[in-house]
């Protein structure tokens, strides 16, 4: 189980983070965020800022110390109070914050003063920065959780020898012994391990707002203070072992949160420090130079070596070469290019070198657009995450509210009794797990769908796509490739099937038309050694075909009536005819071919239990086909955009929840009335999407797992709210009557926050048959690629 | 009851030198990358001095 486990989490991140070693990246002046200056020059800022065609620039920035929703309300405010700020997002579990700005009226570094003013630490989404941000990070919460443990230990060790009574109890001095050495173990603990919640708590009231932070700092405080003043005056209880007890705890529970939030930030990550760090552009006179990726320029040409990283978007200049796009598709595997296709920043060349000329540079890359789409997600904090924030805040005051309640009525009854009461009820109550319950889950499941190539948009997709009970698809380019592919190929007199097509292809090789590109496609398809016979002097007749003289005959193919002069037949119109002087070689129909996963996606989301529809433009024949050898029931034809969304609107009437599948970019106005819109797109059109979900690397299969995730997400999602109301209203009023003594308290209310984030890591992990793909997919990964 | 005045001076001492221990191992990079280093031994091919591949 856990070589699965690791293999698992040996996905496209990790794949990257292998490949990109930070330590080799060099030390640019992109590295000192304080430095004022230096953002001010636009050729560094262009590496974190995009600018959008309006005037308006946007940007991701790390924000180190957010911890919760008063901190994420208080740099909201700060920075919306500068003029010329447009929007500024918040997302407390990521750190993250998105910033849209006109930048006629405010610049780069009057934001980063602003934000430095709040007293929170702000650096651009820099690969650099962030590595250094999150490092500290660990590294601080390892030591304060080893800190805590060893302490927790040591306390409850010495306790246990005064409550087993192991000592004379005549012993006074013994046990005045043990009590200050409970003081030794407990004090490091709560004044080092402990800050953070200090820290986070003195923030908050300065917000004047209510966190979680607040009753857990007054019960330590309280606790450790109650205690020392009893080993002072050698009086009463101590509870130096509960106090350490109840940090590790905590701190535990932090700790794994943490790991989830980086694990849901290694995918963005890993996308940003895709683009290498230098790129050879050729000079005038044909010599390499090396510069800096950042300082590229559209139209520079640049050469990449055999297993280098595409440095910008690009097209290829050279002949052909072959390209790993794991970025897109999060799967590794060669791809022929051959001239003039396109090449996206990130992806790495197999065979080479390559030559190309540079269409996009930095944050305008089909990579940025993909990094920037999945962090916004992050950033957004969704519908039930707002809520589950509120509740918390009203659950702190109420619990405050009630301590108070404790005391007093205590104070009445039995004044000595009073201290331990109060400290139970702070204790025992849980807002941690209450203020984790939705965001650990929804951060989980977008890290799982990430990591299968499914990138959430808006996170509040999830909730939708778990109560869907209708998937309607579009046809073309959704079901079915964009791109033709020959369905029959029936040879003339004398001509075999396999030379036909050999013949064919040669000549198809030469043009990028779409025809002729599936021609070609298929020769390669059925046979590796197509290409025997050579074509020369390769001739397009626009509109109409190709030809060429192949072993010194004329050989042309096209539509009928130019393949033949003239003399064929007119009515084999939508055919493609291979014909030399001899006559016809063979005719080649050609049709739009399923995608590979259409029939499985569909039948995985029927056995969910949805009903699948198609709604297309094309004609009813064509559609009937694809519907009949999908096994869909209900189609419809011929439809307009205005038809679909008037369907669309027909069924939701009906109290039907729809998902629309699309390709993203035509389909626009009908994947905004669906209830979930779902797109598949790759490389560039990725920043333009209207969709909620995106499939990248157009791979439909992950459509029926994604839904998997969401509903498990969903079930995962009340288990742990019901599971914090019921352990609160069971605790509570124990601990208010005084049944629960303070060490229980604190092994109770760890255990619960731990119950909540140990069930959200469960996302993502039922499905064996999937992991046990991706297991084998990590291992040839390994060994195809040897990690580097 | 004796042997308790040299057992507890030593427990705290050893405790200590964990700590540093630790501590130590943390700030030199022990806990940085717990992935890569299983990982290696599987590379087949030593990677080349252009796209090195170490553990961090």
């Amino acid at each position: 189980m856990a070589a699965a486990e690791w293999i698992t989490q040996l996905g496209l991140a990790d794949y990257y983070r292998l490949r990109t070693e930070p330590a080799q990246k060099p030390t640019d002046p992109t590295v000192g965020i304080d430095n004022r200056a230096a953002w001010q020059r636009p050729e560094i800022s262009r590496h974190v800022v995009r600018e959008l065609d309006d005037g308006r620039s946007e940007m991701m920035l790390l924000i180190e110390g957010v911890r919760c929703s008063a901190c994420v309300w208080l740099i909201e405010r700060s920075l919306n109070s500068l003029t010329g700020v447009i929007d500024v997002q918040v997302n407390a579990a990521s750190r993250r914050a998105r910033i849209a700005w006109h930048r006629s009226q405010v610049t780069l570094p009057q934001i980063l003063d602003a934000l430095a003013r709040t007293g929170y630490r702000a650096s651009p989404l820099d690969a650099q920065a962030l590595d250094d941000a999150r490092r500290r990070e660990s590294r601080d919460a390892l030591k304060r959780l080893l800190v805590a443990g060893f302490g927790a230990m040591q306390a409850m060790m010495f306790a246990a020898v005064l409550y087993l009574g192991a000592l004379d109890s005549n012993d006074a001095s013994t046990t005045e012994l043990f009590r200050w050495l409970g003081f030794l173990a407990a004090t490091p603990v709560v004044l080092y391990s402990a800050r953070p919640f200090f820290v986070g708590a003195m923030r908050m009231l300065r917000a004047r707002r209510l966190g979680m932070d607040v009753p857990v700092s007054i019960a330590i405080a309280l606790i450790y203070a109650a205690s020392l003043i009893e080993a002072v005056r050698g009086g009463g209880d101590v509870y130096f072992e509960s106090v350490s007890m109840f940090v590790f705890f905590l701190l535990a529970g932090r700790y794994l949160e943490m790991r989830a939030r980086h694990r849901a930030g290694d995918l963005t990550d890993a996308l940003a420090r895709l683009a290498p760090t230098f790129a050879d552009r050729r000079r005038e006179d044909g010599t390499l130079e090396r510069i800096g990726t950042h300082e590229l320029r559209i139209g520079n040409l640049v050469q990449v070596k055999e297993g280098g990283i595409v440095p910008g978007d690009g097209v290829l200049i050279g002949t052909h070469c072959r390209v790993d796009e794991a970025l897109l598709t999060g799967e590794s595997a060669p791809i022929a290019k051959h001239r003039g296709d396109s090449l996206i920043a990130g992806s790495v060349l197999i065979d080479g070198p390559a030559e190309i000329r540079i269409e996009r540079v930095g944050a305008d890359t089909a990579l940025a657009a993909i990094a920037m789409l999945v962090a916004r997600a992050q950033a957004e904090r969704p519908r039930l995450a707002q809520l589950g924030e509120r509740a918390a805040a009203r659950f702190v005051a109420r619990v405050l509210l009630l301590t108070l309640l404790t005391v007093v009525c205590w104070s009445i009854v039995d004044p000595s009794r009073a201290f331990t009461a109060a400290l139970a009820v702070l204790v025992v109550s849980c807002p941690c797990a209450f203020a984790l319950a939705v965001p650990a889950a929804i951060t989980r499941a977008l890290a799982v769908l990430a990591d299968r190539g499914v990138l959430v948009v808006k996170p509040d997709a999830i909730q939708s796509l778990a109560d869907a009970t209708h998937v309607v698809f579009d046809k073309t380019g959704t079901l079915t490739d964009p791109e033709l592919a020959v369905v029959e190929v029936s040879p003339g007199n004398g001509w075999s099937r396999e030379r036909a097509l050999q013949l064919a292809s040669s000549i198809a090789r030469e043009s990028r038309h779409p025809v002729a590109r599936a021609i070609s496609a298929s020769a390669s398809r059925d046979d590796a050694n197509a290409a025997v016979a050579m074509a020369h002097d390769v001739n397009s007749h626009g509109g109409l075909g190709l030809s060429a003289t192949i072993d010194g005959r004329e050989v042309r193919l096209g539509r009928a009536d130019f393949a033949l002069g003239r003399s064929g037949n007119a009515d084999a119109s939508d055919a493609v005819v291979l014909a030399d002087d001899a006559g016809i070689v063979a005719t080649f129909r050609l049709s739009e071919r399923l995608r590979p996963d259409a029939r499985m996606t569909i039948d995985a989301l029927k056995a969910q239990g949805l009903t699948i529809a198609i709604a297309s433009g094309d004609a009813p024949a064509k559609v009937a086909d694809v519907a009949t050898r999908l096994g869909v029931a209900t189609w419809r034809a011929r439809q307009l955009p205005a038809d679909k969304l008037a369907w669309l609107n027909e069924l939701r009437a009906s109290g039907a929840r729809v998902i629309v599948v699309g390709d993203g970019v035509n389909d626009a106005p009908v994947l905004a009335g669906a209830d979930v819109a779902v797109a598949l797109m790759s490389g560039a059109e990725l920043a333009q999407t209207s969709s909620d979900i995106v499939l990248s690397g157009e791979r439909l299969q992950s459509l029926a797992s994604a839904r998997d995730v969401a509903r498990q997400t969903l079930s995962i999602l009340q288990q742990n709210q019901r599971w914090t109301m019921f352990y609160n209203f069971a605790a509570v009023p124990l601990a208010a009557l005084g049944f629960v003594p303070p060490w229980l308290a604190a092994l109770g209310m760890s255990a619960s926050s731990l119950c909540v984030i140990l069930n959200a890591l469960r996302i993502g992990k039922r499905a064996s048959r999937t992991r046990r793909t991706a297991s084998t997919k990590a291992v040839r990964l390994v060994r195809d690629t040897g990690i580097a | 009851m004796n042997v308790l005045l040299v057992m507890i001076p030593l427990s705290i001492v050893l405790l200590a030198g964990a700590a540093i221990a630790f501590f130590w191992a943390v700030d030199h990079d022990q806990f940085e990358d717990m992935d890569t280093p299983g990982l290696l031994p599987l590379d087949d091919n030593p990677p080349d001095s252009d796209h090195a591949v170490r553990p961090r």
